[in-house]
């Protein structure tokens, strides 16, 4: 009840924010792009779109949610509120997710994507990592400077490995690079079981570190410079 | 309502708050009062389960704060000093937002609103509300789920006397439907109007607790100060318990020679300057 309610508040803060209003604008010029590709480029690009941007947007956005939130002083509000921090990360990893979602089924449909059920797990689950992530910097930091400078090696570990392996130029053994796993997803690939048994490993450290974060940061009432 | 025994916390290696005990009665408004840094807030933190790194005992509501877990929360409002709302949310969609996390049946929102006069502008987005709003719309959201423990921080800061006094009254009004309030304030006046019993609390240590009026009387009887005009203007004073035995004072209102007679009592910061030998800013 508590966590739908917290979900569905999400929903209306992104739209207030015009999280939505972006979002449609960027796939729309993504739609674009991916008419103006060849024939032969549209899947490979499609991957690189959803991966880059809405799968991965959960890592930028968080860092923007959870500053303002700060500034407004709301997590001394939710740290005297009975709502527990999984159930404030799970409305907003899902919440974002949606939007990810979104996005990701018109740029899958306009590529013409085979595994239109792969693709988009790929994406929720490419989506929850980047949130999370996005989440651990974000509860840390007190500036938009500071945020920017700590995504950067996120950026770098993940979007790296993830685009050489769709184009297969990496070693063998980092298909079970769990960003990896998730690019081969989103590119409509079927992942091994091992690679898949990674990524869950990897959720589940992330949803625990965010938890202790998220808590750490109640804790605490310092307000931040946006 | 709360129990504290032997408290001790500390931010670093130095104590901050040491070796506290007291007990807040169910239906009480209890006041914490001392200068800024004084430990006040920290302790606030502690009875709210906001830190739970400290030595002794602090039980609230039967729980130990240490062990609170989320539903310790239903029955605690806690209205900070600084508004923790969404500013690009209104009003209501802010009270609606709260009350939604809560298990228990809240508070109507409209009647909440009209309680502190916003109720032509619940549908205002709170960035445009002044600090004097905030505080008020920051009141109501910690009444929303009907706690049985109130904390208050500087409730009446940032108001004008009209809803000062519209505040002081809500709050008095909790405590007489059984409600607990605990507040923490830098001004007196508010302090000795409402508290039934205040501790002051400087270096983390509580220096006195009981009610303002005990501790008032601990002063001493007020005094009454008259002046006269005889080859220039004289003044003299006299405790008001002692007036019948000042022969002097008897003579100047026989003969109707009175300048002017003023009573003096001490009030509760003369007596804070007193205990601890400092202002309360």
């Amino acid at each position: 009840m508590r966590l739908g309610s917290l979900f569905l508040w999400d929903i209306r803060f992104q739209a207030k924010h015009g999280f939505y209003f972006l979002y449609a604008v960027l796939t729309v010029l993504y739609v674009a792009v991916l008419f103006a590709v060849p024939e032969s480029w549209k899947e490979k690009t499609a991957a690189i779109l959803i991966f880059s941007d809405p799968a991965s947007m959960g890592l930028f956005f968080m860092g923007a949610i959870i500053l303002l939130e700060k500034s407004q002083h709301t997590p001394c509000a939710f740290a005297v509120s009975p709502v527990c921090p999984m159930e404030y990360i799970i409305a907003e990893v899902s919440s974002l997710s949606a939007i990810s979602l979104a996005a990701a089924v018109v740029l899958a449909s306009a590529a013409g994507a085979d595994n239109l059920h792969i693709v988009l797990l790929g994406t929720a689950i490419s989506s929850m990592i980047f949130t999370l992530f996005g989440i651990i910097i974000a509860t840390k930091i007190s500036s938009l400077n500071q945020f920017i400078l700590w995504t950067v090696p996120i950026e770098i570990v993940c979007f790296g490995p993830a685009i050489l392996h769709l184009f297969k130029i990496t070693p063998a053994w980092l298909r079970y690079y769990p960003v990896n796993v998730c690019m081969e997803m989103v590119s409509g690939g079927t992942p091994s079981a091992m690679g898949i048994l990674i990524v869950m490993a990897l959720l589940a450290i992330l949803f625990i570190l965010s938890k202790h974060c998220v808590l750490k940061m109640w804790s605490s009432t310092g307000g931040v410079k946006l | 309502m709360i129990q504290v025994s032997n408290l001790s916390f500390s931010y670093t290696r130095q104590p901050f708050i040491s070796d506290m005990s007291f007990f807040v009665s169910s239906g009480e408004i209890f006041g914490f009062l001392g200068p800024s840094g004084a430990g006040k807030s920290t302790l606030q933190k502690v009875l709210i389960g906001m830190l739970t790194a400290y030595q002794g005992s602090a039980m609230v509501n039967g729980i130990e704060c240490r062990h609170r877990t989320r539903r310790f929360y239903e029955d605690i409002g806690v209205d900070f000093e600084f508004s923790t709302m969404y500013e690009k949310l209104t009003a209501k969609e802010n009270l609606q937002f709260f009350s939604s996390l809560y298990e228990k049946k809240t508070r109507p929102i409209d009647e909440l609103l009209e309680m502190v006069g916003l109720e032509h502008d619940g549908d205002k987005r709170v960035a445009d509300y002044s600090k004097g709003m905030k505080s008020r719309l920051n009141f109501i959201k910690a009444l929303l789920h009907d706690p049985l423990l109130l904390c208050l921080d500087e409730p009446t800061s940032g108001l004008d006397p009209t809803n000062s006094r519209m505040m002081k009254n809500m709050i008095l009004a909790e405590r007489a439907k059984g409600k607990t309030i605990l507040l923490t304030t830098h001004n007196m006046q508010d302090a000795a109007e409402l508290c039934d019993r205040v501790a002051f609390i400087v270096n983390g240590k509580i220096c006195a607790l009981d009610s303002p009026h005990n501790l008032i009387m601990s002063k001493g009887a007020a005094t009454v100060t008259y002046t006269w005009i005889d080859n220039g203007e004289h003044s003299a004073s006299c405790p008001i318990d002692r007036l019948s035995d000042d022969e002097q004072l008897k003579r100047l209102i026989a003969n109707n020679c009175l300048q002017s007679i003023h009573s003096s009592e001490p009030n509760l910061n003369d007596i804070f300057m007193d205990i601890t030998g400092r202002t309360l800013l």
